[in-house]
This record gives structure tokens, C-alpha cells and sequence, in this order.
């Protein structure tokens, strides 16, 4: 009895309470002496309070700690669901296919030569005489030339999340500039020939759009990884009228010092004819992947100047082709330097402001480029060649020096060229057209009108 | 000592008074702990709060404090070795508002407006387009100038991959506007902060209408609803006594009043005064805060089977063409001929179905125009329906209008749910001979109209 009574004692102090029966067993343990009735009153009444203790204790445990056995259940069901999600987005962004399962990679041997397609020798009087039944679809409309933009990045999702954001800025920025400019987009997301992906997939694109469409005077490809920073520039295309191919490029870069950075791939023009078939048939063969890619970059490497070591890409690989086929080639290839077809990124972000303070878009040169390329940066990568923070910064800084010459017809622009919001710059009005009139890009080049060929 | 003070029974009395005082006061601090513990007594949190909060208190020094994500991918490492690497990059690191100061607070007494009240805007546009005959708003007889809108947040997504699906959305938006003439502006900017959510698209409308006098149908479309059939040409003509074409039926507006009897998710709304007018109509339920808290509840109240949450721009629509048939009804066409808007839950699965049994350019249940998928929000964290269904569907219905456009050029996909592309049709020595067989390379809604006078 005294035993319990010194239990009793621990369990109430224990939960620092009910002092009564403290006071009632302390005076009661001086009596040995008790009625069996009121003994087991008392065992009964601290059981009670033993049990109401534990009760209340494990209800505040749960409260805090939520240690118990309800709500476990819900970060359970959470946890599933988390991984649940994980496991399909980790499927969606791998690069295995359903079609996959019975598909082995073959690689095309030194030995084989690869073909875009079956050699077309007649394109041009073919596309003439096409012209001329299909006059509903001229090449010329209003007197430009009728120019498509082709431009695209892999089906498969990027290997980080803010890759895939900057493609859709990117594509945004050119929906833009070519609303204000008549020019069609053709954003390829697909491989149509797994020989030739990677940068290589451009070719048979541009081959295939050729020719079907016979109504595009000038295929324009450009990167992903390009945009437009002047949005009111034209391209002078009656400067280009004998010729069918423009890039932009260095001639000393060139012939003398065979540098592999010469002429830029990422954008430029080739004119819809015979002899842009046959450059992209001269151009494929070092393509291929596997021997024959690997082969081919240990050429280039050893033939051009600066060029690292590793497979052959498209640029060394035209730069290759036009130093050795000179004379067949670069009589009707244009290197533009006069403005920025491709403009480096790294000279040019820092300068933004300078530009918005000092000069006004149109000028398509150094003073204001026509195009910011952010070449070495690969957001849709893992890795790039340049610090993550510096591309993407200046990727939003392209963006948005961009958009601010969009959305001046609209009266706003972005509260900083870092900044994804906007403010307003003009009020509105009940005379909207006044402005219209000053500010659309559109109207800025009426009255420039290229001969027709 | 306190004994001979005030003598013992006294004292006695006092500790009793005090222990029982203690008892009590252990007795409430307990109960409400417990309350808050199971009943989370409402603002005041519950202790798990309170600890997580002392946590973020704590850890909030070092480094940016992230919200609970379900689909959170960044883990902020604080290897700073590692700057070329783009997995370990937190993009709200670089964004920044340089002028922020210009936030014009509109006086809350005022009531709201989406700009100064226009009332000649049918004189001012048809002198414009007078004087600028090189910008008519009819580019054939039967084809009026068509914009398409639509637009996403200048933010990277919540979800890892919700940027890739709006990536795949725009494509496939462009592809259709491509074969059908049609110019596509994409939005990103919040021209009104407060008509954000889905209201923004109000304040843009507008914007739109009054700078490009030009354009004659502005095509809202929401960007998780994709083009399932390429080679559908809306039938312009039937709208030519209409300025609001929205997909819908007129019993479940005006006798149901149900709030899903239209969607203003994929919408054509004309260039012309009626057309401010109705915005002008529209616009007062969506304000941000109490305004649109409010109106919700009346919108939940009057509207058949809608859930209770804020405003919502269709909602506030079916009220207002319910409300308001004499005024506006007369010009509003609610189009149930085919998928201006086509809720993708009855449709995706019966994408095979339709390539076994039909072709594309009905527009309607055999080949919807467009798939809609109303709920997923890709670029969220959460949507209403299960991630998996949503993707994988996505990229099916993605897929299934591709390969209309692949066709063009010769080549499908494998297969509705693959990436990988196949060859169909192979490549002729003679490619202008070939036609492809939906005729969208050069079709007729494209082609030019020729001078009459040859």
C-alpha cells in the first residue's frame, strides 16, 4: 500500500498535477489502517487518473509532434504522391520511347556515303514552270521575297527545367519579330533522320521544306539559342539577289587564317534553288553519326584553326567545304558582316542600356544588334561553357530589350531588363489609332519596296 | 516563517487555494493545447505550425526560403563550385524589378474600368482602315484578318516539365496558323495586376483590339488547349451577323444558367464597338481581392452546379448572357457544330478510334478542332485531375495533330504516345509531283487572291 502510494505519488507529480491527492495519500499514508472499501476507491480513482494522464498526454503529443496514428496516413498518401510524379516526370524527360523496344543503333560504316535524298538535277525549271501554274502562290509578296524562318529543339524535354523556359521565350521573341515582318515559322521538333541529329538535323529540313515548298523564295534557319534584338531591322535582300546563300561570316577569318569560328551556322539564308540542293548534298557526308561523324572531326580538327577536338559539327564542316571547293562554292555565298546576322552574345549584353540611351532600333549593327546568339551557353543542357548565372541573365536581358520594342506600340515596357513585369508608358486613350500610326513597326517600312525578280 | 505570520490554518487554507489555483490553470493550459492540437483552432495554428515556422524563422538567414512544393525540383546546394551546372540553378536569384516605383493605385471607391469609355470606335476603325488600304481587314472575300492570342506567365513554371508542354502547345499553335493564315501573338506580360489570373486576358483583348484596327476575329485560346485538326477552316461566313463566337449551347445558358454551358477558353471575338462594350461589361467581377471574393459568391449562388471559389471570367460571362439576353444575346453565337472548344476528356481516347474511321477537317466529334484540357494546368503543381493522365494524354493529343503536319512532309509519329518519327512516304526524285494527301501544303483557304483584271 505504501508502494502504491509512492507510484501514485510519481505519476501525479509527473504530470505536475492534481496536488489533491497528493495532499489526501500524504495525510492518508500516516494511517497504515484503511477500510478494504476505500482502498480500492483509492487504487480505483488513481487508475482513473493514471488513465486520464496518458490520455491527455498522448492528445498533446499528437498536437505537437503529430506522432501518432492519424496523421501519419497523410503524409503517407503525400509521400506516394510525390513519388508517383517523380517517376512520370522522370520518365517523360528520360529519352526512352515506347517505339524503342525492338530497336538496336546502327551506325553507317566508313565505307557507305550518305544521301539526303535522291539526287534532284532540274530543281529550278521545275519550280519555275511550278510558279507559273500556281500563281495564287508567288514566291514575291509585295514585293519582298516570300522567306520562311525554321528553327526547332529536341522532342524530349531539356535536362533542367529552365531550359525548356528560354525555348519558349525564344520562340516567342521570333513569333514576334516575324508577325512584324510577313515571315512564316516552321518550329521542327522532330528528327527525321536519326543518321543526322544533333546540330546535323537541320539539313534534311531544310532539303525537305525546299521542296515542298516550291513558293518560299528564302529558307532562314535559326538557333534556339538566337534572338532577335532589333525588331524594326529588315533584311536588305535586294542586296543578296545574285546571291544564294547569306551568313555571316569574316573573309580574312576565313581564307587566311582557316579559323573554325569564321561563318556562323546558327543563322543564315539559303536561297530555294539547284545549287543550295547541291551544297546540302555536299555538305551531308561528314554528318553521319557514329566512324564516320568521329572520323570526320579529327579532320576538321587538324584542318582548321582553333577547332577543339571532337566530332564533326556543321559549321567546321561548311567552313571545310567552302575552303576547299572555293572556287566552286563562294561565288554565290554572301559573308555578312555589315550587320549582326549572328551577333556573340558576350560583347553585346553588357551594352544594352548604352544602346537604349544612345541609339534606336533599326541600325541591325554593333550599335544595335539584330541578332543576340548566346552560342556556348546550351540551357537545355546540363552544362554549359559559360557560368549559368551570366547566360541566363543575359538571356533575360536579350528577352526582355526585345519585348520592350514590342510592347511600345502597346504603351508599356519592363520595369528593368530583368525584370518580368511590366509598366505602363503611355496612358490610354480614346484616340488609340494616333498612336498606332506612330509606333507599329510595320507601317516603319512602307515605301521600301524590293524590285521584283 | 510565513507559519507565525499568519498562522498555520490560514496558511493551510492559502496553499490549498494555490494549489488548486495551479491545478486549474494546468488544467485550461492543457485543454487548449489539446484543442489545438486535434481541432487546430482556426488562425491561431497548431503547434506543428508553430515549429515549422520557428524553423523557417531560423534557416530563412542563410538561404531564400522556398514554399512547400510537391513538384519541387530545384535542391538549393550550396556548392559553389558548381555555376556552370544547370540543375542546381535558382532562376529567382537573377530576376529582378529595377522601376518599381510606378504602381499607380487605383482609388478602391472608383469602380473599376479597363480604360477610358471609347463610343466611336466603328467610326475611328473604318476611317483607319480607309486610309490604310495596304492593312485591310479582309484578306479574301470569305477571309476576314484573324489574330490569335494567347499567352503564359514570363515566370519558369512550378512543375519541372509544364514548360515543355507549353513549348509543344505554341508549336502546334503555330503550325495551324501557319496553314491557315492566321497571325498568333503570344502573350507574357501582365498588362493589369489587378485582372491577374484569368482575367488577364481581358485587359490584353482590349489592348489588342484598339492597336491592330487591322484585324477583324481575335481568336482567344487558352495554351493548354492544342489544334486537333489542322486541316478544319473556320466557316467565317456564318458568323457575319455575330461579333462573340464561344463554344456552348443556348439551353444551358439561358434556361440552365449553368456555369459550364460555354467556355472562354478558345473564343472569336470581333474588332468593333459592341465587342468594347462587352469587355466593358464584363470586367467589373474580376478585380482582385474582395471584389472578385464577392462576386463569387453570387456567381455561386445564381449558376447552376458551379463550386464555390473566386470570380472566374466564364463564369461572370454566363451570368452576364443570362442577366443580359436582350442587350447582348442578339450578336453572341454559341457554336456546338464543332470543337471551337472540345473538353478532352471524352475525346483523347477515342483518338484511334478516329484515325481508323475518319479523316481530318470535320472539326466535330469525328476529328475535333481542338482539344482542351480544362483542369490539368501543366504548368502548376496542381492540377484536378492525375498527373499522369494529363501528360501522357497531352502528348497524345499533341502527337495526333503533329501528325497531320508531319504527313505534309512525308513522315508520322510511331505511335500516338512516341516521340520518334517515321518514314511514310518516300523521297521522289520528282517531290512536286507528289501530293500530299490532305492537301495542306498550298491549300485553297491560303492562296492569294489573284488581280481580277488579267
Amino acid at each position: 500500500m505504501g508502494q502504491e502510494n509512492n507510484l501514485t505519488q510519481k505519476r501525479t507529480t509527473s504530470t505536475g498535477g492534481l496536488p489533491t491527492t497528493t495532499t489526501t495519500t500524504t495525510t492518508n499514508s500516516r494511517n497504515r489502517t484503511l477500510p478494504r472499501g476505500r482502498q480500492i476507491q483509492k487504487t480505483f480513482n488513481n487508475i482513473k487518473i493514471t488513465i486520464l494522464c496518458g490520455f491527455v498526454t498522448i492528445l498533446v503529443l499528437r498536437g505537437t509532434i503529430g506522432v501518432n496514428l492519424g496523421t501519419s496516413q497523410n503524409d503517407a498518401v503525400n509521400a506516394a504522391v510525390i513519388e508517383e510524379t517523380n517517376r512520370i516526370l522522370a520518365e517523360i524527360r528520360s529519352d526512352s520511347d515506347p517505339s524503342d523496344r525492338n530497336q538496336t543503333e546502327t551506325f553507317m560504316s566508313l565505307n557507305e556515303t550518305y544521301a539526303l535524298g535522291p539526287k534532284i538535277l532540274n530543281w529550278d525549271t521545275e519550280r519555275t514552270s511550278w510558279l507559273d501554274k500556281n500563281r495564287e502562290y508567288p514566291n514575291f509578296v509585295k514585293g519582298k521575297p516570300r522567306i520562311l524562318l525554321l528553327t526547332g529543339s529536341p522532342p524530349k524535354p531539356c535536362d533542367n527545367p529552365i531550359g525548356d523556359h528560354y525555348l519558349l521565350k525564344s520562340i516567342k521573341n521570333k513569333i514576334d519579330y516575324c508577325r512584324l515582318h510577313g515571315i512564316e515559322i516552321v518550329y521542327n521538333m522532330a528528327h527525321l533522320d536519326m543518321e543526322l541529329a544533333g546540330y546535323w538535323a537541320k539539313l534534311p529540313m531544310i532539303r525537305r521544306l525546299m521542296l515542298s515548298h516550291p513558293e518560299v523564295e528564302w529558307i532562314w534557319w535559326m538557333d534556339s539559342d538566337a534572338f532577335f534584338t532589333d525588331m524594326v531591322f529588315e533584311l536588305p535582300m535586294s542586296k543578296y539577289k545574285d546571291y544564294n546563300m547569306v551568313i555571316h561570316g569574316y573573309p580574312d577569318l576565313l581564307f587566311e587564317q582557316n579559323s573554325w569560328i569564321a561563318i556562323n551556322t546558327g543563322s543564315f539564308l539559303f536561297r530555294n534553288c539547284q545549287w543550295s540542293l547541291d551544297l546540302l548534298d555536299a555538305w551531308a557526308p561528314m554528318g553521319p553519326k557514329g566512324p564516320i561523324r568521329e572520323e570526320a572531326g579529327k579532320i576538321l580538327t587538324a584542318n582548321l584553326k582553333g577547332r577543339p577536338a571532337f566530332e564533326a559539327d556543321d559549321q567546321s564542316a561548311l567552313i571545310y567545304l567552302l575552303l576547299s571547293k572555293k572556287d566552286k562554292w563562294m561565288e554565290k555565298v554572301f559573308l555578312e558582316n555589315s550587320f549582326y546576322l549572328h551577333g556573340y552574345w558576350a560583347g553585346l549584353v553588357d551594352r544594352y542600356e548604352e544602346m537604349m540611351e544612345k541609339y534606336h532600333p533599326g541600325l541591325g549593327d554593333e550599335r544595335w544588334p539584330f541578332v543576340t546568339h548566346f552560342v556556348g551557353c546550351k540551357p537545355c543542357g546540363s552544362y554549359g561553357d559559360y557560368p549559368v548565372e551570366r547566360c541566363l541573365s543575359s538571356m533575360e536581358r536579350a528577352f526582355n530589350f526585345a519585348d520592350n520594342q514590342v510592347l511600345k506600340l502597346y504603351g508599356f515596357r519592363h520595369r528593368g531588363l530583368l525584370s518580368p513585369k511590366i509598366k505602363r508608358i503611355r496612358n490610354e486613350t480614346i484616340t488609340p489609332l494616333e498612336f498606332v500610326d506612330q509606333f507599329d513597326i510595320r507601317r516603319q517600312h512602307e515605301g521600301t519596296v524590293e524590285p521584283k525578280n | 516563517m510565513l507559519e507565525r505570520c499568519l498562522g498555520s490554518r490560514r496558511l493551510r487554507q492559502m496553499q490549498r487555494a494555490f494549489r488548486r489555483g495551479t491545478l486549474t490553470f494546468l488544467c485550461l493550459f492543457l485543454t487548449v493545447i489539446v484543442l489545438r492540437g486535434t481541432i487546430g483552432a482556426g488562425k491561431f495554428g497548431t503547434p506543428e505550425q508553430d515549429l515549422n515556422e520557428i524553423r523557417q524563422q531560423l534557416y530563412s538567414r542563410g538561404r531564400r526560403v522556398e514554399p512547400h512544393r510537391v513538384l519541387e525540383e530545384v535542391q538549393s546546394s550550396e556548392n559553389n563550385n558548381d555555376n556552370n551546372n544547370y540543375a542546381t540553378f535558382d532562376i529567382t536569384k537573377i530576376l529582378k524589378d529595377e522601376e518599381a516605383g510606378d504602381d499607380e493605385k487605383r482609388d478602391p471607391n472608383t469602380p473599376y474600368t479597363l480604360g477610358p469609355k471609347i463610343s466611336d470606335w466603328d467610326e475611328q476603325r473604318s476611317s483607319w482602315l480607309s486610309n490604310n488600304p495596304d492593312y485591310p481587314n479582309f484578306i479574301n472575300p470569305n477571309k476576314p484578318r484573324v489574330l490569335l492570342v494567347t499567352g503564359s506567365s514570363p515566370k519558369p513554371c512550378e512543375n519541372p516539365v509544364g514548360d515543355h508542354y507549353l513549348l509543344k502547345s505554341i508549336k502546334n499553335k503555330i503550325d495551324y496558323c501557319r496553314l491557315h493564315g492566321i497571325e498568333i501573338f503570344y502573350n507574357m506580360a501582365l498588362l493589369d495586376a489587378e485582372m491577374a489570373g484569368f482575367w488577364a486576358k481581358l485587359p490584353l483583348i482590349r489592348k489588342l483590339l484598339l492597336s491592330h484596327p487591322e484585324v477583324e476575329f481575335l481568336w482567344w485560346m487558352d495554351s493548354d488547349a492544342m489544334f486537333t485538326d489542322m486541316a478544319f477552316e473556320v466557316p467565317w461566313e456564318r458568323y457575319k451577323d455575330h461579333n462573340f463566337v464561344m463554344h456552348g449551347w443556348n439551353e444551358m445558358i439561358y434556361d440552365e444558367k449553368n456555369w459550364i454551358g460555354l467556355n472562354t477558353g478558345s473564343f472569336l471575338l470581333r474588332n468593333c464597338q459592341w465587342s468594347l462594350d462587352i469587355l466593358d461589361a464584363w470586367a467589373p467581377m474580376g478585380p482582385k481581392g474582395k471584389i472578385r471574393d464577392e462576386a463569387g459568391k453570387i456567381l455561386t449562388r445564381e449558376l447552376k452546379n458551379r463550386p464555390v471559389f473566386e470570380a472566374d471570367d466564364q463564369s461572370a460571362m454566363v451570368y452576364l448572357l443570362a442577366t443580359g439576353r436582350e442587350q447582348w444575346g442578339g450578336k453572341v453565337y454559341l457554336e456546338n457544330h464543332y470543337y471551337l472548344h472540345g473538353y478532352w476528356g471524352i475525346l483523347v481516347d477515342r483518338y484511334e478510334e478516329m484515325i481508323e474511321n475518319y479523316h481530318p477537317g470535320f472539326g466535330d466529334h469525328r476529328w475535333p478542332l481542338v482539344t482542351h484540357f480544362v483542369g490539368c494546368k501543366p504548368c502548376g503543381k496542381f492540377g484536378d485531375y492525375p498527373v499522369e493522365r494529363c501528360l501522357k494524354q497531352m502528348d497524345r493529343a499533341y502527337n495526333f495533330g503533329d501528325n497531320q503536319i508531319l504527313q505534309m512532309y512525308g513522315f508520322t509519329h510511331k505511335s500516338l504516345a512516341s516521340r520518334r518519327v517515321k518514314r511514310v512516304r518516300n523521297e521522289s526524285s520528282n517531290p512536286l509531283d507528289v501530293k500530299d494527301e490532305l492537301g495542306l501544303l498550298h491549300p485553297a483557304f491560303k492562296a492569294i487572291k489573284l488581280p481580277t483584271s488579267s
